[in-house]
């Protein structure tokens, strides 16, 4: 022991008696230095001033003062945020408060649904679940807040004219918002402290009177963003004529809409990343049956919402091209258009990932062998899809391959890039995920009923008849006008509507009563799907955040599209390599926060804290631990 | 040694955004300035025109976001190929500079038979060329399939050109553009006789600079003069 003592001793002496040695020499040298004779300075004579000094300093300091005095009051149009610049900072702040807010949002209503659906069928199960899911809003809301109120401020500083200006529009809106916010805040707490404090019919009050109130905040919120891309109800010089008509602009419902459904889309998935990562961390059977069911009810969400979201983007892109044309063009043809191609691999990822979730989960079910053999043409049909979707009209090319391709498109492939491929491809997409959804729907049971074959035969030529349709109209699209082609992808979306109601509808009747070849094992499910789950919620994120950049950016180098100008030094367009790095930053940063929440929420199943025990003396001497050590049998005693 | 789930979970989110950050560098980059100032010369030639023109339509004026040039097969924008050649038949009673003014002005008084309306009103936000700009352009679609004939003392339908001080047109006198298509350049037929304008009614960035052009507005390209 004292050896070892030892040795760390002269181990530390060492360097403490170099730094010792060192400091020692720098004194000594300093002290010489300073006690050195020089000559002391003398002004040439020329420059001495012979005015009394401290006169002069008095003289300085009124001047100094005069002028701050009669200094005016000159507004800042903009002010610079260190290192990274305004732009950037005020990206980062707002696409955090975006993604949470999504998720406060979001969390609501389906927990609201899967708590009705506990209610009715009387399955606790579903009110625990909804209940889990509820955990995760308490601290998201304090962040959701937070950036909210740091977004705010940053604008102020950042902005404070455009700011100015934007307040000045919406000022009646203002006081809504403030009081909704502090209704938000008492129906989220007593919805989650009152989880079954209550009649369950005054909890699901409160939870539709929480889901009414965020989505009203939300389409406040709305306004002032699209009226910035869309603005309506001013002059041309941004004098307001109608706050209605400001409010009610051509981007405003269909940003609501599109909105709803992706925050269900992206809470769905943060929630099952949620259960991911309790599954992961599991230690017994049944927790990760629980975790593996709350990850298939949050993904299931998530993809169920996801399905009609290009409808509803459809939807608002056909908006943006009736408020300008040019405004329409440059997103889809101009500066942005390739950003879409990223969009694409972002999707197909999402599309990919859902169904080999959805593949792997069948593995849960006893006797799906039957079904898992459809697999390998549903991956055909996602993998032929997601190429098209991602394939670009034009193509990054040397002037040798330009010339030999005859200009920048490919002559063959160049085909694919254009919207009628891509209307075709991501509508053959939707439905093979929906067929994806069917086969696991099925797997496990059979159907009993007398006209069993029938609706079978029937389900496949629905969805047959209605493939081809789309395809039909996808290659008849080439052929056509202009004006004739963009109103194809009307009934391409309204025909796979259909088959997805149809079918839906079919396979309900089809499998009342059906019997089972095994019960769903939930927990059997290997742990690489869980990683996808995670992997659905990143792509999610990273999704919205590069979608988020299209809508704002959009604008180019106007705070509002053609009527407040941005003047400001970043008022260029950044490149899309820029844009996508800031987005990863952003992602990165609402994961470590998101981590966070689910840290603070998993406290909830930690065990209560017991005190460590103090040591206390042994009889021979020695310290021990004390009650628990010492009220442990030992070995020899329980021989 | 087992890694830690939280490590793998980590990982996993990294690696994925990594992932998709890198798929952003793959796109073509390019960034977009905002729109510069225009600078028009007043004693601008037809020929410079059509060449400040050609500058426009490809920068500020965000043309070819939409129409192409010697493009054929599903176009959502007429092409403008020996567009020069059409215009003069389009709308009974309008002259060529009409049609293209018109065209510029009031986009959706007439619409190419097979497309949809979609042309923004070009001297509003949030494009917003100037008058003089816009004759500009004129001079360049003229030279696409015919001869350029107007000047920046062309006037028309949507714009009177100020008269010059000690220069007034005698009465009835048609103006500039009154020129056929195919005539010589007016500016040729007709030196001293149409001076520059003194004070144009708009375009508040018209300032005349005998060492300047034009000055591209080019998105996405640097700023340079076109023609000297």
């Amino acid at each position: 022991m004292n050896g070892a003592m030892n040795r760390r001793l002269l181990f530390v002496l060492g360097p403490v008696t170099g730094l010792v040695m060192f400091a020692g020499v720098v004194l000594i040298a300093t002290f010489l230095t300073n006690r050195e004779y020089r000559e002391p300075y003398r002004a040439p004579a020329a420059t001495v001033d012979t005015a009394p000094r401290a006169e002069g300093l008095v003289d300085e300091a009124a001047d100094a003062a005069a002028t701050a005095r009669a200094k005016p009051y000159v507004e800042a149009e903009y002010r610079t945020f260190p290192v990274v610049g305004s732009r950037v900072a005020i990206w980062a702040v707002a696409q955090l408060h975006l993604l949470f807010a999504a998720f406060v949002l979001a969390v609501p209503i389906f927990a609201i649904i899967i708590e009705v659906i506990g209610y009715k069928t009387g399955d606790l199960r579903y009110d625990r679940l909804a209940h889990e899911f509820t955990k995760l809003l308490s601290v998201s809301f304090s962040l959701t807040a937070t950036f909210g109120a740091f977004l705010t401020f940053m604008l102020i500083i950042l902005y404070p004219r455009f700011t100015n200006y934007l307040m000045s529009v919406f000022s009646p809106t203002f006081l809504p918002y403030v009081l909704l916010f502090f209704a938000e805040a008492a129906f989220l707490y007593t919805y989650y402290y009152g989880w079954g404090k209550f009649h369950p019919l005054v909890h699901i009050g409160l939870g539709v009177g929480l889901n009414l109130v965020g989505t009203a905040i939300m389409f406040i919120a709305n306004a002032w963003l699209t009226f910035m891309m869309s603005p309506a109800g001013v002059s041309d010089t941004g004098a307001v004529l109608s706050v209605w008509d400001a409010v009610y602009n051509f981007t405003w419902m269909p940003i609501n809409i599109h909105r709803v459904i992706a925050n269900v889309a992206f809470g769905g998935s943060v929630a099952a990343a949620y259960a991911a990562f309790k599954f992961l961390q599991a230690t017994t059977d049944e927790e990760r049956a629980h975790y593996d069911w709350m990850g298939y009810i949050g993904n299931f969400i998530a993809i169920i919402a996801f399905l009609p979201l290009p409808f509803a983007g459809y939807w608002l892109a056909s908006e943006i091209y009736a408020f300008s044309q040019t405004l329409g063009l440059t997103m889809m043809g101009g500066a942005f258009s390739w950003l879409f191609i990223i969009q694409a691999v972002l999707i197909g990822n999402l599309f990919l990932a859902a169904n080999y979730y959805l593949w792997l989960g069948m593995g849960r079910v006893e006797g799906a062998q039957p079904l898992q053999k459809f697999i390998k043409y549903l991956l055909i049909g996602i993998a032929v899809c997601f190429a098209v979707w991602a394939t670009p009209r034009s193509i990054i090319a040397t002037v040798s391959e330009v010339r030999a391709m005859g200009g920048s498109a490919h002559p063959v492939l160049g085909f694919l890039g254009v919207m009628s491929a891509k209307n075709t491809a991501v509508n053959i997409l939707i439905l093979t995920t929906f067929m994806s959804f069917l086969l696991y729907r099925r797997t496990g049971k059979i159907a009993t009923v007398a006209w069993a074959k029938t609706g079978h035969a029937a389900q496949l030529l629905i969805f047959a008849g209605v493939a081809l349709f789309v395809i039909f109209l996808g290659i008849y699209g080439y052929f056509v006008e202009a004006a004739v082609r963009i109103g194809l992808s009307v009934p391409q979306v309204t025909s796979v509507l259909f088959a997805m109601v149809a079918i839906t509808a079919i396979d309900i009747f089809l499998f009342r009563g059906a019997s089972r070849t095994g019960e769903v094992r939930w927990g059997r499910i290997p742990a690489i799907s869980q990683y996808v789950l995670i992997f659905i919620a990143v792509t999610f994120t990273w999704l919205m955040g590069l979608m988020g950049y299209v809508r704002s950016g959009l604008r180019q180098h106007w705070h509002v599209y053609g009527v407040i100008r941005d003047t400001s030094a970043d008022a260029f367009t950044p490149t899309l390599g820029f844009a996508t790095q800031v987005v990863s930053a952003t992602v990165l940063g609402f994961f470590l926060l998101i981590g966070f929440v689910f840290w603070i929420t998993s406290l909830h199943d930690r065990p209560e804290y017991v005190p460590a025990p103090e040591p206390v003396p042994h009889p021979g001497g020695r310290m021990v631990l004390g009650d628990a050590v010492r009220h442990q049998p030992s070995a020899a005693a329980e021989k | 040694m087992t890694i830690p789930v939280t490590a793998r979970i980590g990982v996993l989110v990294l690696a994925s955004t990594a992932f998709y950050g890198y798929v952003g560098q793959m796109v073509p980059q390019s960034e977009v300035q905002p729109p510069q100032e225009t600078v028009i010369r007043a004693d601008l030639t037809t020929d410079e025109m059509v060449t400040v023109g050609r500058e426009i339509m490809d920068g500020k004026g965000l043309c070819f976001t939409c129409h192409t040039i010697g493009r054929t097969g599903a176009l959502r924008f007429p092409d403008l190929a020996g567009v020069a050649g059409r215009v003069a038949e389009r709308v009974p009673g309008l002259s060529d500079v009409d049609y293209f003014a018109q065209s510029m002005y009031e986009p959706d008084l007439f619409v190419v038979p097979g497309f949809n309306p979609g042309m923004p009103v070009i001297n509003r936000p949030p494009i917003g060329l100037t008058d003089q700009e816009i004759l500009c352009v004129i001079a360049y679609l003229q030279s696409l399939g015919g001869t350029p004939t107007v000047t920046l003392q062309t006037s028309h339908r949507y714009y009177a050109a100020p008269a010059a001080p000690g220069a007034a047109p005698p009465a009835g006198a048609p103006p500039a553009e009154g020129t056929a298509p195919g005539a010589p350049p007016a500016q040729g037929a007709t030196p001293g006789t149409a001076p520059a304008p003194a004070a144009p009614p708009k375009g508040a960035l018209l300032r005349p600079d005998p060492s300047l052009v034009a000055v591209s507005d080019e998105a996405g390209r640097p700023a340079g003069v076109v023609a000297r």
